[in-house]
């Protein structure tokens, strides 16, 4: 797999600041484009297509915190994907499943501010859960074997995420 | 002046914009570096986009189909655009209009309706052709010589209507740079004439579609931030609204209408919501059987029946801005597009919902094609503007593979930036499954069978073994202009399988070129012809392009071999140019490609470390010292490095 820092061309870290992220995407985007080679022969074309894709996919996966991590996870070695990693604990399951269910009970309510309500307490959470992954990074780094360490709030990340997502579809099931 | 330019054979063809509406259709391009519509002799821009097939099989498009419509409404073919990209089996399409449809004998011909018109079959794609042909021939009139064509499409277009519309332009012997989303180009048109940066909503309301756009202008770049919208809802709408209030009015029963009637209160009904966008009342006069019939509707109880319509806009809205993650008062502005934006209603909606008075200085017409010649300018490689602007789409909507139990693997969300690609790994779900059966569909709902179905192919030859041994890895590709491409192969046996897919519910290439045969006086020569000019087009193209970057990038080349090598192409190239075999000119051009891969992937590398340049020195040397050779990169891309789907689902 492309090592999706190397494509942008920027250092391979958790807590890369998303608005230099989106102005190396840009100016890259500027110099690949096929626009920019519409009048080239074809096998220029054909590569600039491939090329784009590679920036705009690795753009992709960086902005995103949870693919971030594990494509630094990657990087080191250390085997990522839910079948790989050690399962989450317990009180994470019980949570959820009570967090959940609480969600569901606001949508059958017909409770839009409800949902909201839950939905923002996950969120702030999630901001927590990344704070402290960023820290974990940092304290990695040059030493990788302790990255393994970030797994467990990797994981929790992934269900958090689940949760949103499952909320904004209600939220916009909701108010249509 | 004048004269020498309408004379001269040898006009260097120039590019064009067309916007191929539902309602009305008009085609610009730049002149002394502005954008202007190309008028026709009566001095009007707007074509209707109206096609009537006439008893001796010839073709009236435009003003005079329209006024034939009254009184041949099967004949007539009015918003074809609604069809495109439509199943035959499609429900919708039945209450689109008062159409006839031929019956699909296969299941290629199911791809796509086909409407019956005097004994003869025809496609949406071929429909849409005359339009364009129609346009394609205004703008000879004014150039001479027409090049490559940029076509808009809704934002909101999904994979088989995009085809559909560029095989239409095809079909009418366009050279179809680029498929642009409406919205886009519209942003081009007001960023360029005005210099604007910033977060912006362009909201066009035309006559079949709506749709919505969040767009950030950011230092020339137009990055598409969200798209949303409805490819069903627009003035028509409220035409149909208001014609059934007429049609109460005058005590025609609803089981019983003759279409002609039907037509005849929906012309009216047209006619009076113009009307109303200057008037606050409007009399209208109607012809039923047995006399003239007198009608008038306010503003007021026009608005009263639109209003859910409207409403209908600010799900859309709400949900792209949802998906752009920003809020309504974030934005610096709304720009209007499309006919339908001039009603007074939709204005101060418009105006409620984003909370400030939206941008309304071009024509709402007429910006989509302006901004589709500002496009065709930029890529037929006009220098003052290349550098200055680019354009970041986004996929309408997402595209997926089916899964067992009929659920859809989504491979590529919407909103993700294209071109994109996405590589997956299936595998067996019971011992000794010898094929997969692949089910590509496009939309946002869970099951496979709410979404639309783009194509359905079979990979088949797996050597018998236990489930979930075998591996089958999906390549999803889509382009610039949001058209897919997929392959798959299985990757255990050693043995490569690749089946390349192109969905479509267009045609295939062969059968444009067919259409295209048949369209011509003697088929068979002027296809030769055409295919020599072609042919030579893109030689010329590729010697230029050469040349150009010999002179600017020679330090790139590895030794005076690969000089040589590239030096003997070209000549052999420009011989075959100077000669008149279409293959020969193919062949060469191919050759010249071939010795300056390498090459061009070292300019391409250095084109980055350029655009990285000055933005942040201290990346620039990381990004010098990574830039692999482009066989590296061509090696990884022919997917000989390990697979990296961990996200394994299963083949059904
Ligand atoms: N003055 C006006 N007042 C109200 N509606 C108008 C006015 N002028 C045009 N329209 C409406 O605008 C619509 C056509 O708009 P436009 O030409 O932008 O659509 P289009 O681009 O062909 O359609 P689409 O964008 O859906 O493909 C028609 O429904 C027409 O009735
Ligand atoms: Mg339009």
């Amino acid at each position: 797999m492309i090592d999706p820092f190397q494509t942008l061309g920027v250092e391979a870290r958790f807590d890369l600041d998303p608005d230099d992220l989106a102005r190396r995407h840009r100016d890259l985007s500027r110099a690949l484009h096929p626009d920019r080679y519409a009048g080239a022969p074809a096998a220029e074309r054909r590569l600039s297509l491939s090329r784009a894709i590679e920036v705009n996919d690795a753009f992709r996966v960086l902005k995103d915190p949870i693919r971030r991590a594990e494509a630094l996870l990657r990087r080191a070695g250390v085997p990522v994907g839910e079948t790989a990693e050690p399962k989450p604990s317990p009180d994470l399951l019980m949570e959820m499943m009570e967090r959940r269910e609480e969600l569901g009970d606001a949508r059958r309510r017909k409770d839009l501010a409800a949902v909201h309500a839950l939905a923002d307490a996950i969120r702030l959470r999630e901001r927590e859960v990344l704070a402290s992954m960023g820290r974990q990074f940092a304290a990695s780094d040059p030493d990788t074997t302790k990255l393994a360490a970030v797994l467990p709030e990797l994981g929790e990340l992934r269900y958090l995420r689940r949760f949103l997502d499952e909320a904004s579809a209600i939220e916009e099931e909701l108010s249509s | 002046m004048a004269l020498l330019e309408i004379f001269d054979p040898k006009a260097a063809p120039r590019p064009i914009g067309i916007d191929l509406g539902t309602t009305n259709s008009l085609v610009a391009r730049v002149r002394d570096g502005k954008p202007v519509v190309i008028n026709d002799c009566n001095a009007v821009a707007l074509v209707p986009s109206v096609v009537h097939y006439d008893p001796r099989g010839r073709v009236i498009v435009g003003v005079d189909a329209q006024r034939l419509a009254v009184d041949f409404p099967r004949e007539t073919i009015v918003s074809v655009k609604r069809f495109m990209g439509r199943g035959a089996d499609d429900p919708e399409t039945r209450r689109l209009g008062p159409y006839e449809f031929v019956e699909p004998k296969t299941p290629e011909e199911a791809k796509s309706v086909r409407f019956k018109v005097r004994d003869r079959a025809v496609t949406p794609v071929e429909v849409s052709a005359e339009i364009l042909r129609v346009l394609r021939s205004l703008a000879e009139d004014e150039l001479r010589s027409v090049g490559g064509a940029v076509i808009t499409v809704p934002a909101y277009f999904d994979d088989a209507q995009r085809q559909a519309t560029k095989d239409a332009g095809k079909l009418a012997g366009l050279d179809v740079l680029r498929l642009l989303n409406e919205p886009t180009a519209a942003a081009l048109a007001y960023g360029l004439e005005k210099q604007k940066n910033g977060l912006f909503a362009v909201y066009d309301l035309g006559g079949g579609t709506f749709d919505v756009t969040i767009l950030l202008l950011d230092d020339g770049v137009f990055q598409v931030r969200s798209t949303g919208g409805d490819s069903a809802l627009g003035g028509d709408d409220m035409d149909r609204a208001l014609a059934e209030r007429l049609l109460q009015e005058l005590g025609v029963p609803a089981e019983n209408r003759p279409r002609e009637l039907v037509r005849l209160a929906l012309d009216t009904a047209r006619k009076i919501k113009h009307g109303l966008t200057e008037n606050d009342r409007v009399e209208a006069e109607i012809e039923v059987p047995g006399g003239t019939r007198k009608l008038a509707v306010t503003r007021d109880e026009f608005e009263a029946l639109i209003k859910p319509i409207v409403e209908r806009t600010g799900v859309a809205c709400r949900r792209a801005l949802r998906d752009a993650g920003i809020a309504a008062d974030e934005l610096d502005g709304v720009i209007l597009v499309g006919g339908s934006t001039r009603v007074p209603y939709v204005r101060q909606y418009v105006e409620k919902l984003f909370g400030k008075p939206p941008l309304c200085d071009l024509d709402p017409e007429e910006v989509v094609a302006l901004g589709a010649a500002i496009q065709a300018d930029i890529l037929a490689g006009s220098k003052e503007r290349a550098d200055e602007v680019l354009l970041l789409d986004v996929l309408p909507l997402s595209l997926g593979l089916e899964t067992m139990g009929g659920v859809v693997e989504k491979i590529l969300p919407r909103n993700t930036t294209i071109p994109a690609g996405a590589r997956q790994t299936f595998t067996t779900y019971a011992d000794n499954q010898t094929g997969f059966d692949l089910h590509i569909v496009q939309g946002e709902r869970e099951l496979a069978v709410d979404c639309r179905s783009l194509a359905r192919f079979v990979l088949k030859g797996i050597p018998p073994m236990p489930a979930g041994l075998a591996r089958l890895e999906v390549t999803f590709r889509v382009d610039a202009d949001g058209l897919l491409n997929v392959t798959a192969k299985e990757l255990t046996t050693g043995v490569e399988q690749k089946v390349e897919v192109k969905p479509s519910y267009g045609l295939t290439d062969e059968e444009v070129e067919a259409m295209l045969m048949a369209a011509l006086d003697h088929g068979e020569e002027d296809l030769e012809k055409r295919q020599l000019i072609e042919a030579r087009v893109e030689a010329e193209r590729v010697v230029l392009a050469t040349k150009k970057a010999l002179v600017a990038d020679a330090d790139l080349l590895e030794g005076d071999e690969e000089r040589t090598r590239i030096d003997e192409a070209l000549a052999g190239l420009e011989e075959a140019i100077r000669g008149s075999r279409a293959a020969i000119i193919r062949g060469r051009t191919e050759v010249l490609d071939d010795v300056t891969h390498g090459w061009a992937g070292r300019r391409m590398d250095r084109a980055i470390a350029k655009a990285i340049a000055g933005k942040d020195v201290a990346a620039i040397e990381s990004t010098v010292a990574q830039a692999r050779g482009v066989e590296a990169h061509l090696a990884e891309h022919a997917g000989q490095s390990a697979p990296e789907g961990d996200a394994s689902g299963t083949g059904s």
